[in-house]
């Protein structure tokens, strides 16, 4: 009964945008109250949905739209989850701007752009086919410009608009060709399709992938991958993100949480098969994301804005997930579980982190973590929920982000025994690093002394209410939730025609290697049975050597290692940040003239070498000569062309006199010469 | 009864001499009155064919013919007063405000 409504889960929210566009002046806080609702009512739609299919059933809906290509809904395992925290996320945070954005006087375009955000963020985890999936994209990202450049009379906000569109739309272009090499592909195999079933829908991709040429798979793999990192802030595209800060808060905390950045996870996670066939395609991800955890990480010990550490904090963790998506080359689609899991958990500590920020920044008007310091003092509900938000963060045991990291963390080091190490001991750089940030921030926000003179209030309870809640789901949701949730997002894709060892096959993954191993093995013992029984045989002897390969566990050191890395790491913290147990100085570990400060402080000079040198050099000549090209060739010889007619038209003109007298003499001439010629031709006898 | 040769003869002589006048002459009013020959030539026409063929039609198109003319002449008048108020003139050579 709920399915039946599932459109209305974008409708809603897409209704609040225009009604807060059009009448948002004339309501009370802008109409941000419609908003909320509208976000919470997909809220409940999603959990009534939940209760109807789980935990064995899908929704699928479509109507066709044009020649191919059709509108649908499809909500598997992956979808709903999606669903539950974009929609119970986002109301969370919609509830907190009614009281952060109150006073705005662009409130009503915050709440009707907020609304859109959401609704297009919810249309793209549910749509059931690809073109519709990048139809919603591009309007996150449209959206998600309006919302930095919200307070668009400042022109760093206007430029970090801009720049995170056009960086996020190099990954797009990348993703539409992909769907177009896809769909290229797919309808070069002269599919028969049945009744309702449309060429790019992810039921019918996923049946066929294995009819695809593997090379092809690994291009399309790559140009998804590349929309991924563009959207998700992995490098080389992660500049825009830590820009992304000159929105208002609860954007910020809305890109990073729940609306925009998990959008590139979840399309690689939902091409999951995809990635799994390509030759490299996962190896490719690993790599990316790997990279991108530990990369970030490192910035993000040393910004001073208290949103950059969270930024940056943002792509390192995004880079955790696609790293366990990555690692799903070595134990395969339980990385989509694992990697998704982070992804939920992740969005209710870095929503709450956010919402934290938010509230601190509203009290103390500054970014700038210098200028914080002891606010504990004033703030303690604000201090006690970053705190819960923080440690969940840092991996501290028996939060949320403990279950989520250490398992990623656990099938990076399978992935390590069995193909590489490196995303293994990046992940775990990585994860120091992040204990260390996480707390050198809430040491330094909230204990010591006051380091400027900031007003010392606690923020209202609109605003703490959505904390208080976010910080319950960031501690708890791991421990509760871990178990059945990798249970039920392990069967997304046995809803759907695909089978994951003829994939391997493919991709040439290890666990290929151990099912061939095991059919060999099958067919030794079943020489002298049945082929049926053989079969039978071959699909248990296959089990078992799941099994086997699950069965060495990681050793106890590496079990516990999440742990000693959170402790470890937030004690470090403590001695450089807080003031009880103190016993460096930071300023005097490393000076001004260190060289590893001096490229972090820089950011490894990111600015310099991609605005600076590749952007206005290379960029710029290139722009330059295709200027050149379009205005001496393409302009040039039709220019060329219109210049001659317009001179051949001057002289041919000169016969308009407009002299009348000179009209009536030629028609005079004219008739004259008329009937001589048929008089002649009379005489003659031709007429 | 006048032979009908010389009431032609008479209407080409009249167009002529207003076709003539209307090639050469650069004033206004003077190719009004060459353009009042050629409609008045195609009239005595008109009246003579119907004389000659014993039916009224021929005469009844004259009439007609000269009310037209004279709704002509008060329009191509107009005309002319209105270019003389603007450019001081009625010389045709002079008024080329939209030519080339």
């Amino acid at each position: 009964m709920y399915a039946d409504y599932a459109y209305l889960i974008v409708a809603l929210p897409v209704l609040a945008f225009v009604l807060c566009i059009f009448a948002g002046w004339h309501l009370p806080k802008g109409g941000g109250f419609l908003t909320v609702l509208a976000t919470f009512a997909g809220f409940i739609l999603s959990y009534g949905i939940l209760t109807e299919i789980y935990p064995d059933k899908i929704v699928h809906q479509s109507m066709p739209w044009f020649a191919n290509f059709n509108v649908g809904i499809l909500i598997d395992p992956l979808a709903l989850v999606m669903l539950l925290m974009v929609t119970f996320v986002c109301t969370l945070i919609h509830t907190y701007a009614l009281g952060y954005m109150d006073g705005d006087p662009g409130g009503a375009r915050y709440f009707a752009e907020a609304g859109l955000f959401t609704a297009a963020m919810l249309g793209l985890v549910y749509a059931d086919n690809l073109l519709q999936l990048f139809i919603f994209w591009e309007l996150v990202g449209v959206c998600s410009y309006l919302l930095i450049g919200f307070w668009y009379r400042k022109p760093s906000a206007a430029a970090a608009a801009k720049k995170a569109f056009l960086t996020t739309r190099v990954g797009d272009v990348l993703f539409l060709a992909a769907i177009i090499l896809l769909y290229n592909n797919l309808a070069s195999l002269n599919i028969a399709l049945k009744p309702g079933e449309y060429l790019l829908q992810f039921p019918v991709i996923y049946a066929h992938i294995v009819q695809i040429p593997p090379t092809q798979l690994t291009l399309i793999a790559l140009g998804l991958l590349g929309g991924a990192v563009g959207k998700s802030g992995q490098f080389p595209l992660h500049v825009w993100l830590p820009d992304a800060m000159e929105g208002p808060t609860t954007v910020s905390a809305m890109i990073h949480a729940a609306t925009m950045v998990t959008a590139g996870v979840y399309l690689v996670a939902r091409m999951f098969p995809l990635f799994y066939a390509a030759p490299h395609g996962l190896t490719a991800v690993a790599a990316v994301g790997a990279f991108t955890a530990l990369f970030a990480a490192t910035m993000g010990l040393t910004a001073f804005d208290i949103k950059r550490v969270l930024a940056f904090s943002t792509v390192s963790q995004l880079g955790f997930m696609m790293a366990g998506l990555g690692a799903g080359a070595a134990v395969g689609t339980v990385a989509v579980g694992v990697s998704i899991f982070h992804l939920i958990g992740h969005s209710f500590f870095k929503a709450l982190l956010f919402l934290c920020a938010g509230s601190v920044i509203h009290a103390v008007n500054t970014n700038d973590m210098r200028e914080m310091g002891g606010i504990g003092k004033y703030m303690k509900w604000t201090m006690y929920t970053m705190l819960i938000g923080s440690l969940s963060l840092a991996g501290f045991p028996f939060f949320t982000g403990f279950f989520s990291k250490d398992e990623i963390i656990v099938i990076a080091y399978e992935y390590g025994t069995l193909i590489n190490f490196l995303p293994y001991i990046f992940l775990v750089l990585a994860a120091v690093l992040t204990a260390i940030y996480s707390f050198r921030m809430w040491f330094s926000v909230f204990t010591g002394t006051a380091r400027s003179d900031y007003s010392k209030h606690e923020s209202p309870w609109v605003m703490l209410g959505p904390l208080v809640v976010l910080a319950v789901f960031a501690f708890g949701f791991g421990l509760v939730a871990q178990g059945s949730f990798y249970e039920y997002l392990d069967t997304n894709f046995e809803h759907y025609s695909v089978d994951f060892n003829q994939l391997a096959a493919i991709g040439g993954h290890p666990l290929a290697e151990v099912a061939t191993a095991g059919e060999e093995k099958a067919t030794v013992v079943g020489e002298k049975e049945e082929a049926e029984k053989s079969t039978e045989e071959w699909v248990t002897a296959e089990k078992g050597a799941i099994e086997v390969e699950k069965e060495p566990a990681e050793p106890w050191y590496i079990q516990i290692l999440p742990i000693i890395i959170a402790l470890g790491g937030i004690l470090l913290a403590g001695l450089f940040y807080w003031d009880r147990i103190k016993k460096f100085d930071p300023d005097q570990v490393t000076g001004d003239k260190d060289p590893i400060r001096r490229i972090l402080l820089k950011r490894y000079y990111q600015h310099e070498i991609l605005t600076g040198w590749f952007a206005e050099t290379i960029v710029y000549g290139i722009a330059l000569i295709s200027n050149m090209i379009d205005i001496k060739i393409v302009d040039g010889w039709l220019n060329w062309l219109s210049a001659w007619v317009l001179g051949f038209a001057g002289h041919v003109r000169k016969v308009q006199t407009g002299v009348i007298q000179n009209y009536i003499a030629a028609l005079v001439l004219g008739i004259v010469v008329l009937v001589v010629v048929i008089t002649l031709a009379k005489e003659v006898g031709l007429v | 009864m006048i032979p009908l040769e010389l009431n032609i003869l008479l209407a080409s002589t009249m167009f002529t001499i207003g076709l003539y006048g209307l090639v050469t002459q650069r004033n206004g009013v003077k190719l009004m009155m060459c353009i009042e020959l050629l409609l008045n030539s195609a009239n005595i026409n008109l009246v003579a064919f119907s004389a000659y063929q014993p039916n009224v039609n021929g005469q009844v198109f004259a009439l007609f013919s000269i009310a037209l003319a004279a709704a002509e002449a008060a329009v191509g008048f107009a005309i002319l007063i209105a270019l003389y108020r603007l450019y001081g003139t009625i010389d045709l050579d002079n008024i080329n405000a939209m030519r080339w």
